[in-house]
Order: C-alpha cells, then structure tokens, then sequence
C-alpha cells in the first residue's frame, strides 16, 4: 500500500517524461494535477487504514535490496510520518494547481515537481536509513533545478547556495549514519531506536552532533539558515510553497526521527542545550523578519523562526510537547504555504512585493481585497491566534516544554509575540491606507492622486488559498482530528530516553 | 512577462491656476472637450438627477413632516410605514439617504451667504420663539429640554430650515439634471461646452427663485424663511452649497481623514479642501465614507449606455463605484464651470477695462482655489 505512494508520482513523472509529442504546458498541469489528486486520494486511503491506537510502524513492507551494504527496502508509517505524507500529497497538488504563465520546459518542470513529491514520500515513509538517505538526496536535484531555472534575476546564486548548504547537510546525515555503523559494528541500517545505547557517550554525541548539523541546515536553524531567504527569493512561488510547506519539514522529520529516535541518551544530556538553541533561532529569525523590507523574505524568516519551536519541542521531548511539534509542522506547512501563495497573489498582480512601496491593497474597488483578507488570516494564524491552525500547536509546544526549559520556552514566546509585530507591521504597511504600488516621489500630492490599475484576482486563483486557509481553521477549530493519529506515536517517541534508562539499568533486561 | 508597476499607474494632469482663470476668462470648459465626456457627464448627471429627486422628496419630507421630532426614527421613509418599506429599509435596499444628511450638515457647517446670515438674525429669532412656544405647549419632552437649553431648540430649527433649502435646491437640480439628458437624447446637447451652457442657463434661470419655508404646528401655519427674507436660489443657496459641499466638505470625506488623525485639518474652516471636487475616487478604508454612499446610490439608477460602458473598461463591474465616481468629479467639474460662468460680475465680453478686472480677479480667486482640486480629472482619458 505504501510503495503505492511512491509509484504513483514517480510513474507521473515518467509519464510526462515521455509523453509523445509536444503537448500544451495546460494539458502537462491537467496531467500533473491528476496525478498529484490520485496521489492525495491514495494518501487519504492510508489514513483510512491507519490505526490510530498503534504507536508504532504500521503498513510496513520491505524486501532485500542490497543487503551486504545494509540497503533494504523496508518502508512504514506512524503518527509522525502520517501527517507530513497527507501535507505533502495536499501541499504538491496546490503548487501545480497554482503553476501557471510556465513558458519554457514545462514538461520537465511538472515532472520534477512529481519527482520532489515522491522522493519526499519516500524520506517520509523509509524505516532503512540509507533509503532514507538517498531519497533525501533524491529530491535536493529536482529542487536546485526548479530554483535554477524558473526563479528570479538572481536565481543562479540562491540555487548554487542552495545546493552547496543542502549537500552539506546529506554528507553529515551519510557521515553520521555510516559512522553509527560502523561505531556499532553492524551493517544494519534499520531504523532500530535505541541501536545506540551501545555506543560510549563521546561516540554519541558525535554521531548526534553531525546529524543535527545535517539536520539544523535543512530546517533551517540559526546559523544554517542563509541559504533559506535567498532560495525563497529567487524561488517561483509554487517552489516556495514547496519549500516552506512541505521540504522544511524533512529537516524536523529526521530532527525527531534520527536524532531523537537513535540517540535518545545523548539527545537528553544536550536537552538544555538545544532548548536554548531553538530560543536563539526563534528570537533570530523573528527579529530579522521585522528587519525585512521585501515581503517574501519577511514570510521565509519567520519560518527560521517558526522552525525553532520543533527544536524546543523535541528537545523536551514529552508526549504534549512532542504532539505539539508534530502540530508545528502541519500548521506550519499549511499557514507559510498560504502566505507564499498569497505574496505570490501580491507579486503577480503588482510587480513588486517592496514594504516601502505597496500600500492599501485591501482596497475594495481596485486592490487586492480578498487576497489582503485570506492574509489577513494567514497572518493571525502564523501570530498562534486561538481558532487557528498555529495556536494549537503553539500552545501544546509551550505546554509541553514549559515545565522542562522554563526560561528557553518564555523566550519562544516572545518571538510568538514577535510573529505578531513583524505580520502586523506587513499587513498594515501593505494592505492598509491609500493604494500604492509605486515608490513614493518627491511630491506626496502627485502620489495621492496616482490612479491605479491592477488587474483583478479571478476566484480560480484565489482557490488554493481558500483550500489552505480552510485547512488551517479546520485544524484550529477540531484539532482532535489530528491529534488522534499522532497521540500513540508522540507518546511512544516521549518514552524512548526513560527506555534507554532501563535498558541500561538492566531493568527490561 | 514581467509585471511593471509603473505600467500600473496613471497620473492624470495639473494644470495651473494661470492655465484655469484663462479657461474661465475664455469661455471655455474646464473639461476636454470629447465624446466620451459628454457620455460619462450626461449620464452620470442622469443617475445623480435621480438621486437627487428622492434626496430632495426626503429632506423636504423630513424638514416639514418630522419638524423638532426629537427621536426621528422612521426619518428615511417619507411617512410610508408599509410592513414592505420597513423590509426594504432594514435590508438596506434603499438610498443612502444619510449622504443627503452629510451634505445637509456640511452646509449648515459651512454657511455662507444670505441663508446663513438669515438664520442669525433677530427675525429668524423671533419667529422661532413663537413657533417653540406652540410646540412645547404640546409638547412634555420639548417643554423639558427647552428650558434646560434654550438654544436646543433653535439649533434645530436653523437645521431644519438648511434642510428644507436644500430639499428645494435640489428639486431644480434633480429636474436640470433630467432635463440635460432629455436635451442630450433630443440632439440639442453634443458637446461638453453645451452641457455647460444648458447647466449654466437653468442656474440662471433658477436664480431669483424665493426659497422659502413654512412649518405646521398644531394646526398653526409658521414662517420659518419668510418670503420676506428676500432669499433666492442662486446667491443663498446654490452658491453656499458649492462652496461648503464642492469645495469644503468636512474631513472625513475620502481619504483625507487620515489627515484629520495627524493633526493636519487647518483650524480654518474657509480654507477647508474636503469637497467633492477634492475627494480621492478610490475608497480607502473599505465602505461608509460619504462619497462611496453617493456612488453605491447612483449605481442603482446608472444609465444602460454608461453602464454598458464601465462594464467593458478596468475591472468591469469590480470598480463600477469608483469609475462613477471619476465621472462624476468630471461631472461636478461642469457645474462649477457653470455656476463660475452665470456668477461673473460683468459679461465676459464686457469692453471696460473695469468690467474686465472685476471679471479677472473673479476668475483668478476661482482658480487659485481649483488649482489644488482633482484637476487630474479633466483630461481625456479611459478610467
């Protein structure tokens, strides 16, 4: 059932690879939309046969691959990789369904963007290390490409810094994976938890340090993060939406997955350390976002910071806390993904996405009304207001690591705080008071009489914003929904340290 | 293709103070003269006749029918207390008769004129005395209020009296108005300076009207403007309307409230530039700010041709109340070049040289005071 996820957009793309012929790039998005659409019905079909109650892998298939190098095809889902696969299904069909105006290569860019798709299932769904590994790695080239050759003016930059940061990031995973092999002495790659516990400390912390390195680059945590307001720059913004909803949360899987799951007794000795990293990332990225004079940057460096709140949370690594940052990820992917589809809206209709320049474009007649609404929401559920997507996992986040790391957790607050000055001051800048889409002149009378001719938003646009912002009030409004599916597991994954404890103390022995 | 914002925005032309009082000395309209205006003037000016006839019918009702009503809830339904009227009043299928209201006070704000001067005077006094005395006399509440405060009552009868002034004013523009469009349909108006000559001739014939106004208390008959006040149409009322509702206005029409907010609002009323000839045609701040109300009722009685017309231009019916509204400025800016052209001191061809200054410097305070108005507006352009 599982490797059905892989297929699916995999044959997708081969099938748009060798289509006959020269298609029209609309009848490549009809082909495209299609499958991701089967792809997502697929995704809902698992979560049907899901069992909820079991905290473990469940659906797990597998069959020696390359066995004398430990490389097996084993794949299984749980309450953590559930979630991530549905936001990934949802996330992919939004970003072709708001593909339009591809002038050059669309047969390529459609196929890349169901490569990165099933690439992601599979890092989302491998229970192999290596396997995971290598669709980590899989979907890195689709996404320097997409960067490289529909971005903006400065796409070769971002694309190269890009690719050089992420390629960092898969040789330390490699690095630290091989390394626990060849620490541990076996040729397993399994994804055993606690293979670990027979390392010494100094050994752990290693292996640890190298996969959050690995890990902290593709989340991205402050210093690692340059890589990520640029890419998000150049980005076109259905690569955006991908990026931010659904490729961040790789860094976070393997965050709680491999750092977490393989080392838990290192994990709970740096703890303390990490909560406070994730309070400088947050406090980071919050800060500079309110710096951000360009829209698009602005929404890319509040997901520095949003990021940060999964490092507090696994680093308190309770059930709540963990349930929360499962929370994070999801309302995350929903809410940056929709305020990239609407600074895409922006960007599109006036040319400019410049805080200095656009001004009133909530205006009723002539402005952007409906989209300065939906980001109005967009804004107020990023901010963690209550009835929204971000407030549940805000809440459960802080509940959850507040009585572990009371000072780092008051400080993510603070940047939740933050989110709501930098959105505001974006908001009030560019959607209230006189329209403006044009840098202010010497003459501020010549400027208030500058009639303006934006061309209107058609609903079709509008709709996978409309489909996200659903989502996103959906879960705020009935979190149970997901919170059901992903108890077991969070709980499970909170008991590892207290497990490795026992084993050591000899107590299952 | 990439988007341009610059390609997005237009700026329409400022002429100077020099280049309008030559137009007015001249003869000439002070908007372009082409086809398209005198479609987008005749019948924006149509919908606004209209409008104004329910206006007028309102404020009129509301001067004689709900006089010194002190809870008048039921002000906007002209006596009909239908169970339908009701319906259609509290779903807002209705006229925005509050920007009938918005204009009411921003003259009685204003006052200038005869009308002004009259409703400060001892005659106005008196003949208010007797009218309260009757009316408290029947009255409890009035009784009580009237001797806790004296001027209450007066207050409310110099409003009253503005109201019905300008009720009656806009009974004959509401039918110029009409008549404008007939004349256009008939073939006798084709041209912008023909629009301003037929608006300009109905002022002037319209000048030495009386405005006059009379309450019925208990069965007793009151002068409130007597005829014997001498006021007229052009000089009393016309002419202090254009002046407070064209030219002043109050700060919160359109987008300048935000001026308001910043302390900017000279603390000088004669210098105010809130009018409709200065308001932005773009709503800031979502609806309910009075120009947008004007727009929303014109809208209901906009002309097939015109409509038909905004349809095919921008966004269709997306911005229809904006693009009224930039016909409309056009629109006002021919009645004022009317009202300019019947008010000059001599006839423009007069030879004296003395009769030519005063005619001048006429001209001259006109423009100076145009000069910072939305004369963007003028030029020919699609909206």
């Amino acid at each position: 059932m599982l490797s059905t996820l892989l297929l699916i957009p995999f044959l997708g793309a081969f099938l748009l690879l060798f289509w006959p012929g020269q298609p029209v790039p609309g009848r490549m998005r009809v082909v495209t939309i299609v499958v991701l659409a089967l792809q997502l019905a697929w995704s809902l079909r698992v979560l049907l046969a899901f069992d909820p109650g079991d905290g473990g892998m469940q659906l797990q298939e597998s069959f020696a691959w390359v066995s004398s190098i430990g490389l097996d095809y084993r794949l299984g889902i749980d309450g953590l990789s559930l979630p991530l696969v549905l936001i990934n299904a949802a996330l992919t069909l939004v970003s072709a369904v708001c593909t339009r105006d591809i002038s050059q290569r669309p047969r390529i860019y459609f196929a890349l963007l169901l490569l990165i798709s099933g690439a992601v299932n599979g890092a989302f769904l491998a229970e192999n290390l290596l396997l995971f590994f290598l669709f980590y790695e899989l979907e890195l080239v689709p996404l320097w490409l997409l960067i490289s050759i529909w971005g903006g003016t400065e796409r070769a930059y971002a694309a190269t810094k890009f690719l050089i940061f992420t390629a960092v990031s898969g040789v330390l995973i490699l690095g630290a994976f091989l390394g626990l092999a060849l620490l541990t002495g076996t040729v397993d790659f399994s994804l055993t938890p606690v293979l670990s516990e027979r390392l010494a400390m100094g050994s752990q912390l290693l292996l640890l340090g190298a996969l959050l390195i690995g890990f902290g680059i593709k989340i991205p945590l402050v210093p690692f993060h340059t890589w990520l307001p640029d890419a998000h720059t150049q980005a076109s913004t259905p690569v955006s939406v991908l990026l931010a909803g659904v490729l961040l949360k790789l860094g976070t899987y393997g965050l709680l997955r491999f750092c977490l799951g393989l080392f838990p007794e290192a994990w709970a000795l740096l703890a303390p350390w990490l909560a406070g990293w994730a309070a400088v990332s947050v406090l980071y990225g919050s800060l500079a976002a309110i710096a951000q004079r360009d829209m698009k940057r602005m929404v890319a460096y509040s997901s520095v910071g949003h990021m940060g709140y999964i490092l507090l949370a696994a680093a308190a690594a309770t059930p709540v806390s963990l349930l929360g940052a499962v929370f994070q990820m999801v309302s995350h992917g929903l809410i940056s993904a929709l305020l990239f589809l609407l600074v895409g809206i922006v960007y599109r209709k006036t040319g400019t996405r410049d805080l200095e320049v656009l001004r009133g474009l909530l205006n009723p007649e002539r402005g952007l009304p409906f989209t300065g609404t939906l980001m109005i929401l967009g804004v107020m559920a990023s901010a963690g207001l209550p009835g929204m997507a971000g407030f549940i996992s805000e809440f459960l986040v802080f509940r959850g690591s507040l009585e572990a790391f009371p000072l780092a957790t008051l400080l993510c607050m603070v940047g939740s705080g933050l989110t709501a000055v930098y959105f505001l001051l974006l908001v009030n800048r560019a959607f209230f008071g006189r329209m403006a889409i044009t840098p202010p002149s010497e003459d501020p009378v010549a400027d208030a009489r500058l009639d303006i001719r934006l061309a209107a938003v058609a609903p079709r646009e509008t709709i996978p914003a409309m489909a996200l912002a659903v989502g996103v009030v959906v879960i705020g409004l009935i979190p149970t929904w997901l919170g059901r599916i992903s108890e077991a597991a969070s709980t499970t994954m909170a008991r590892l340290p207290g497990l490795v404890a026992n084993l050591q103390s000899g107590g299952l022995g | 293709m990439p988007i341009i914002s610059a390609d997005l925005t237009h700026a329409g032309g400022r002429p100077t103070a020099a280049e309008l009082e030559a137009k007015l000395l001249a003869g000439q309209t002070l908007l372009a003269e082409t086809a398209n205006h005198v479609m987008q003037v005749v019948d924006v000016l149509e919908s606004y006749g209209e409008v104004l006839d329910a206006y007028s019918i309102n404020l009129i009702y509301q001067a004689e029918q709900q006089f010194l009503n002190p809870l008048p809830a039921f002000r906007y339904l002209d006596g009909d207390l239908s169970p339908g009227k009701i319906w259609r009043h509290l779903i807002h299928d209705r006229l925005n008769f509050e920007y009938a209201e918005y204009c009411q006070k921003s003259m009685f704000w204003h006052g200038t004129g005869g009308l002004d001067a009259y409703l400060d005077s001892e005659a106005f006094r008196a003949g208010c005395s007797a009218i309260i005395r009757r009316k408290t006399g029947r009255d409890p509440l009035l009784a009580l209020l009237h001797p806790l405060f004296p001027d209450f009552l007066l207050e409310l009868i110099r409003s009253a009296a503005t109201t019905h002034a300008l009720g009656q004013f806009w009974r004959v523009m509401s039918d110029l108005f009409l008549d404008l469009a007939r004349a256009e349909k008939d073939g006798q108006v084709s041209t912008v300076a023909a629009v301003v000559e037929f608006l300009r001739q109905g002022l002037v014939a319209a000048a030495a009207n009386p405005i006059t106004y009379a309450v019925e208390v208990a069965g007793e008959r009151f002068w409130v403007l007597p005829p014997q006040a001498g006021l007229t149409f052009l000089a009393d009322v016309a002419v202090p309307y254009i002046e407070a509702v064209f030219l002043r206005g109050m700060p919160f029409l359109g987008t300048v409230s935000f001026n308001a907010q910043a302390q900017q609002v000279s603390p000088d009323q004669s210098t105010f530039a809130y009018g409709a000839l200065f308001a932005d045609p773009l709503p800031t701040m979502g609806s309910g700010i009075p120009p947008s109300l004007l727009m929303q009722d014109m809208y209901r009685h906009l002309p097939e041709r015109l409509h038909q017309w905004y349809r095919q231009t921008s966004r269709g019916e997306g911005d229809v109340r904006v693009k009224i509204c930039l016909s409309f400025q056009k629109s006002m800016f021919c009645v004022t070049n009317a009202a300019i052209a019947g008010t000059f001191p001599q006839p423009l061809d007069h030879a004296d040289p003395a009769a030519q200054a005063a005619n001048r410097a006429y001209a001259a305070s006109w423009a100076a005071r145009l000069s910072h108005s939305r004369t963007d507006c003028l030029d020919a352009c699609d909206l």
